[in-house]
């Protein structure tokens, strides 16, 4: 195996000095971070290296020399740069030559316990895209990820600029001044009293919401069901993950909050950009007009969709007694729905001018409350689902229970399986009868059931799509990918190495460039967690339930009973 | 119960085509030790060796039954029975749907017959079958109460429970369930298809199929008690009175097939024919062409047959 | 090529007539290279799997060449190698029904003959008569005449319709097979009468258990407590629904008597609402499926075993139990009492009546002690079958079949026809007919002479090994010279 010699590119136009890094033995690999000047006492060098390595926790040292003659090779330097050797004692000492004749390096390692020479492969890096990026998905302990965290761990070593006078002369990348960053300190200052404000509302709100009135039975469940009161629970605990002082301790943490804040100031942009449209014109008595129509529409639609189903729908032969029981019943329902709709009217536009109020909260609020109210307009046909699913789950139930005592067999409960019974003469006459009388009454009962499952589906899509706007809104990880398309190096998947040039003799010399990470997997990693999970069945499983009548939420059922 | 016999008649497998090869069979003739049907022994005979013993235990036809013609001839009433059951309840719907009989004629001589029904099965075996099912005489009275609840009750739905079906799928439907009811009966054949409930199930379900296409729902009412009666409760009586007084069950055969003809007769001649042919052939010759072909029987037994389990296992678990 | 592998042979068989006055691998006639074809093989488990395994094993070490042709299990396909080179065959064909192939008598024929002509196969040896593909390598093995041989391994009766069907399929596939192997006397009788065969061309071979895998258990104390041990698939057939009348039955009698039950199978119910039923859940145990090595552990914590089968061509069962010293109580069926000797089983007729009489009988003679101890009985039983035997008998049956002739064409279409009856015959002599245009068009296509043949890989004078191990010790050299270089 080669040795590997990680060498900053800043670095290559330093004068004559020693080499400061860090050996890592397990991978034979040395990380060159910084070169030392002239003059110098070691003692120094010694105290300032020990005074690094305290800061950093990593171990760092003197590791060889580097010179860089300008013309033609010096003896005396050369050896001169050989007896420093033997006072900083460093296994292996690396001795690197540069002469700007040539393009190639020399580079040769003494002191290398084990086996007597050993190829050595030059590798340029980025000290400074190095120590921004964050490397993803590599092993723990691959050599990757161990250089890229020692070049990390040791901002502080380059955190002096060239005009501070220390007590060592070293040469690293710098950065080109902070002139920015007394805004940078002005919005720190301001933002502490800010977060603390924001931190007591948000206690106080939540302290509020705990109150035993607001969370007593009847009302958490409305709670529970509406998506806007799940929205607004959300984007607290967003406010105060953002209004926390404590600083972030890693990475992950870092971005979660960076992308949370970013993702909140464009939901709020959004929306006071939709509330200032609202109000501009007369908008919202437009909306209220609309939708007073729109209502009476829906209902009358469904009204006309009951009298075809009470004819012949299809040329399907139906139950006629029961046909016409059952349209009574559901037409009974619309009516109740339309003398409430005209009841709401003259406070429709009120209550939306209320209602556009709450954009200023963020877009996705707005839209919950769209949803909502999609859900509350379109009640009696979630009632008409709930009612055809309920019978017809009972005639299924029914059928098949009576369908086994049809062949003279029972369901054993106990053993989970279908055993032969011998029923009494009575028995089976009722049973035989009722079956009939269902299986004769099943498909007018199917009938019903499949239109209003139908519309309810619909309406289930609508909100849906809803939904899942709002999601992408509030789970997108606005702030990674910003980071991704300006500076794709923060964001590393790995690296790639460009050969540079290769002679006979020297060491390979190559150069090592960072991969950024690709789009898919930024979302991934950085995606915010949204608190609504999506419907768990599969879609058998769905036409299953569809089939066999049992009711369908869009939101999340509460865990199944076990036992 | 049984007419038939248990055949004794385990002859040796004697026609074997390769008797005469096994005497010129490689004989050890220098050691007499005799050859032994064992496995764990290595015995001075080659692999392929054949003794005499070769076969001896082949047994032919042990289990045959020798049947005896008026025997099987009276096991086929069962049959008849059951036909003509199916016959006449279709007569008799005929005549309702055409409105030649009236529900409330159909009613009394159902009633009357039921309770004539009901006294001789009870007088037949001298209520030796009610004390030994345990089955009191109120219970009986509950069961018809439900019947008769019920079928009132519902009758007026069933009268429209089928308006919208075509008349042609209701006959498909009712012709296949009382085929079904025929193939599933318990004629006392141990077979796997044997299904005493599903039988009576078809049977009742396609009554009321049949109930649905009539005039009012008495009518409707009259056909499932009629079902009832004629599907569930006559089988049970003849059962009780074939077991008690054969004579008398095969003169009730001959009326109940002689009637049934009658009454197919009044409507189509050629369906009666028919029925007749049937009737005939069903009770004279199968049982005939079953005796017959009985002699072409040659079933081979032997040490390697799987052994059957003779007795009741269930015991162990109820 | 060619050439080349046919020095290779002479010499080998030099080799072996030169060493025919050193012990174990000499064989004494011929060597035979043998194809042993059935549906049922390794991961597969069960009597005719290891019975193939063993078997050929023991050809392998008398000198033989055996290769094994079975159809591809999941991923398990292609060749592989197992001890001492035995090389198995996975074929590509579809599976029908519980393991067994599907046929067309048509199909399998290209890659049967490939593998015939690559191994330059002489015997082919079919197991099994449930083996569609035993039965489809047979039919081929006669149309390019080689000698074949046919192991049955099952009972079957005459009463219904499926068994009148395949002794019908079986009587074709057996009329003009060289020479067939029954496992004991009952099946040699009932092979005869379902393939109207003659007698003579009939071996009997019984099977073999190894018996170094079944010893008793030295530790063992002898305590009151007496355990019934039962190791079988709960089926059916098995008699499970008598063993659920034996346990309470024998269960009220002795107070202090345990059931021990290996085994899985649609049956557990039965047993398992006995258990229930009577309150005997710490003296019942079941203990599901057995792998093959934990079943001497399970036996030798009983002291009777009991089986209960209903039809048993050999029970090898019942000489596993014996060889681990139990006392065997059994039902009367198949050829169960050609098996062991009077002294080593209690034979019952399948009932529950009979088969608690013979239990109480070897619990009495438990209690008494004057029964032969385990070790006694072990080493009495361990005689009885080995696998040496069996392959030297097994030899014997290819040394007299590679001496007959294989029937011609013309005479084997006479015999199906005279034999199978006109229909059946006719039908199949068609499917002769085809399947040999069918081999001449394969012939035409790709001759013989194309095909390469196979390195003879098995046994510890193959190639295999041989090379295996020169090139290995070259290997070693290479290494320590450049491992001196390098200091």
């Amino acid at each position: 195996m080669a040795i590997k010699i990680f060498f900053p590119s800043a670095c290559s136009a330093a004068e004559n000095g020693l080499l400061i890094g860090r050996w890592m033995a397990q991978h034979k690999s040395a990380v060159v971070l910084a070169t030392l000047h002239f003059p110098f006492i070691p003692g120094n060098v010694r105290s300032y290296l020990s005074q690094m390595e305290r800061k950093t926790g990593l171990s760092l040292s003197v590791i060889g020399t580097w010179s860089h003659s300008k013309k033609d090779k010096d003896e005396k330097m050369d050896n001169f740069l050989g007896e420093l050797g033997s006072i900083f004692s460093h296994q292996p000492w690396l001795r690197m030559a540069r002469e700007s004749s040539s393009k190639f390096w020399d580079c040769k390692v003494e002191r290398m316990e084990g086996e007597e020479s050993e190829d050595v492969v030059l590798v340029y890096y980025d000290q400074r895209k190095l120590m921004l990026s964050e490397l993803h998905s590599a092993s723990e302990y691959s050599e990757i990820a161990a250089v890229f965290d020692t070049v990390a761990k040791h901002q502080p070593l380059f955190a002096k600029d060239k005009y501070d006078e220390g007590p060592v002369n070293l040469t690293h990348w710098q950065s080109d001044g902070v002139e920015a960053s007394i805004i940078v300190e002005l919005c720190k200052q301001a933002s502490v009293p800010l977060c603390a404000v924001i931190s007591f509302f948000v206690s106080l709100i939540t302290s509020i919401c705990n109150l035993r009135v607001l969370s007593g039975k009847p009302l958490s469940f409305l709670w529970s069901k509406m998506s806007t009161c799940e929205q607004l629970g959300r984007r607290l605990e967003n406010l105060r993950l953002i209004s926390s002082s404590e600083k972030a301790q890693d990475h992950t943490t870092f971005m979660r909050k960076a992308n949370t804040f970013l993702s909140l100031f464009l939901d709020v942009t959004l929306g006071i950009l939709l509330m200032s449209w609202l109000y501009q014109g007369n908008h919202i008595g437009q909306l209220a007009d609309a939708l007073i129509p729109v209502a009476d529409r829906i209902a009358l639609e469904l009204q006309e969709l009951l009298q075809w189903l009470m004819g012949a729908p299809a040329g399907l032969k139906m139950n006629r007694a029961l046909d016409e029981v059952l349209g009574r019943f559901f037409m009974y329902h619309i009516h109740l729905w339309i003398s409430y709709i005209r009841l709401m009217s003259p406070f429709i536009e009120v209550i939306l001018w209320y209602i556009g109020l709450s954009a200023c909260l963020g877009l996705t609020v707005a839209l919950s409350i769209l949803s909502d109210i999609i859900a509350l307009l379109t009640f009696h046909i979630y009632c008409f689902y709930v009612y055809g699913a309920r019978l017809y789950c009972f005639k299924m139930h029914g059928l098949s229970s009576l369908w086994r005592l049809f062949r003279g067999k029972k369901w054993n409960v106990l053993r989970q399986r279908v055993d032969s019974c011998s029923y009494d003469l009575d028995q089976l006459f009722l049973g035989t009868l009722l079956f009939t009388i269902l299986l004769f009454l099943l498909p007018t009962t199917a009938l019903y059931y499949l239109v209003f499952t139908l519309l309810r589906l619909l309406v289930i899509m609508v909100q849906g799509v809803i939904q899942m706007t709002i999601n992408l809104l509030s789970s997108l990880p606005f702030f990674a990918l910003l980071q991704r398309l300006c500076r794709s190096y923060r964001l590393a998947a790995g690296v790639k190495f460009r050969m540079l040039e290769q002679q006979q003799g020297k060491p390979l010399r190559l150069l090592m460039q960072i991969n950024p990470l690709p789009y898919g997997q930024v979302l991934d990693t950085y995606r915010l967690p949204s608190s609504r999970c999506y419907p768990k069945d599969s879609w058998g499983s769905l036409c299953k339930k569809l089939f066999i009548g049992e009711v369908i939420y869009p939101w999340k059922q509460k865990e199944e009973k076990q036992d | 119960m049984s007419p038939v016999l248990q055949s004794s008649n385990p002859g040796a497998y004697t026609d074997v085509t390769w008797g005469q090869d096994t005497t010129s069979s490689p004989d050890p003739v220098e050691n007499h030790t005799p050859w032994k049907k064992v496995l764990y022994e290595r015995q001075p005979f080659p692999d392929n060796y054949v003794d005499k013993s070769f076969l001896e235990e082949l047994r032919k036809n042990i289990y045959v039954r020798r049947y005896s013609y008026w025997a099987v001839v009276f096991e086929s009433a069962v049959v008849i029975h059951q036909l003509c059951s199916v016959c006449s309840f279709s007569v008799i719907w005929w005549y309702m749907d055409q409105d030649l009989l009236s529900p409330q004629k159909l009613c009394g001589f159902g009633l009357a017959f039921t309770l004539l029904g009901y006294l001789i099965f009870d007088a037949v075996d001298k209520g030796a079958g009610r004390k030994e099912s345990g089955r009191t005489r109120w219970r009986d009275l509950k069961s018809s109460l439900v019947f008769v609840a019920f079928t009132y009750g519902f009758s007026p739905v069933l009268k429209t429970l089928t308006e919208s079906i075509s008349t042609d799928t209701i006959y498909a439907m009712s012709v296949l369930m009382l085929i079904g009811h025929l193939v599933f009966f318990d004629y006392g054949a141990n077979a796997a298809v044997v299904s005493n409930t599903l039988s009576i199930n078809m049977a009742i379900f396609a009554s009321v199929c049949l109930a649905s296409r009539l005039p009012r729902s008495l009518h409707a009412f009259t056909m499932v008690t009629f079902a009832i009666q004629i599907f569930a409760l006559w089988p049970s009586l003849q059962r009780k009175l074939r077991a008690y007084t054969p004579r008398t069950y095969t003169c009730v055969t001959f009326i109940f097939a002689v009637f049934s003809v009658s009454g197919l007769l009044s409507i189509s001649s050629v369906g009666a024919l028919l029925f007749f042919l049937l009737l005939i052939s069903v009770t004279f010759l199968c049982p005939y062409f079953l005796i017959r072909l009985q002699l072409f029987k040659d079933n081979i037994h032997g040490p390697w047959d799987e052994a059957e389990i003779k007795e009741d296992l269930s015991r162990f678990l109820d | 090529m060619v050439y080349d592998q046919k020095v290779g042979c002479t010499r080998r068989s030099h080799n072996d007539s030169s060493k025919t006055t050193e012990a174990t691998y000499c064989p004494v006639g011929q060597a035979h290279v043998i194809c042993m074809v059935s549906d049922f093989f390794y991961p597969n488990m069960g009597g005719v799997e290891s019975h193939i395994y063993q078997l050929s094993q023991c050809l392998i070490g008398r000198g033989h060449k055996v290769i094994i042709v079975t159809h591809a299990y999941e991923d398990r396909k292609g060749i592989r190698y197992l001890t001492n080179g035995l090389k198995v065959y996975y074929l590509p064909l579809t599976v029908m029904y519980n393991q067994s192939t599907a046929t067309t008598l048509l199909h399998s024929l290209p890659l049967l003959r490939n593998i015939f002509v690559r191994e330059r196969v002489n015997i082919v040896h079919s197991h099994s008569s449930f083996s569609a593909m035993a039965h489809d390598a047979l039919f081929h093995a006669k149309t390019m005449g080689l000698h074949t041989v046919f192991t049955d391994h099952s009972l079957f009766g005459f009463a219904d319709v499926s068994s009148v069907l395949t002794n019908k399929l079986l009587t074709v596939s057996l009329c003009d097979t060289n020479h067939i192997i029954c496992v004991s006397y009952t099946s040699k009788e009932n092979t005869v009468l379902r393939a109207a065969l003659n007698p003579e061309i009939v071996s009997v071979i019984p099977n073999a258990v190894d018996p170094t895998d079944f010893t008793p258990d030295p530790q063992k104390i002898r305590t009151n407590k007496i355990t019934v041990v039962v190791v079988s698939r709960l089926v059916y057939r098995k008699g499970i629904d008598l063993l659920g009348g034996i346990i309470p039955e024998m269960c009220h009698r002795y107070p202090d008597l345990h059931f021990l039950v290996g085994g899985e199978g649609p049956k557990r119910i039965i047993l398992e609402e006995v258990r229930e039923r009577y309150q005997l859940h710490d003296r019942v145990r079941l203990l599901g499926a057995l792998e093959h090595r934990q079943v001497r552990n399970v036996l030798v914590e009983g002291d009777i075993f009991l089986n209960t089968s209903l039809t048993e061509a050999f029970c090898m069962a019942i000489v596993e139990a014996a060889s681990c010293g139990l006392q065997v109580v059994s039902t009367r069926v198949g050829g169960i009492p050609e098996v062991l000797p009077e002294d080593f089983i209690i034979l019952c007729e399948p009932s529950v009546k009979s088969l608690c009489d013979g239990l109480e009988k070897a619990i009495d003679q438990l209690k008494s002690g004057n029964l032969p101890s385990p070790e006694a009985i072990h080493n009495t039983v361990q005689s009885f079958y080995t696998w040496k035997n069996v392959a030297e008998r097994t030899e014997k049956v290819y040394d007299r079949v590679s001496n007959e002739t294989v029937l011609p064409m013309n005479e084997r279409l006479e015999r199906l026809i005279s034999h199978c009856g006109v229909v059946t015959g006719s039908i199949f002599a068609l499917f002769v007919v085809a399947t040999f245009l069918f081999l001449m068009f394969l012939r035409w296509n790709t001759p013989d002479s194309l095909i390469d043949i196979a390195v003879d890989a098995t046994g510890p004078k193959g190639a295999w090994s041989h090379k295996y191990s020169c090139k290995k010790s070259r290997k070693t050299m290479a290494n320590a010279k450049s491992g001196s270089s390098l200091k």
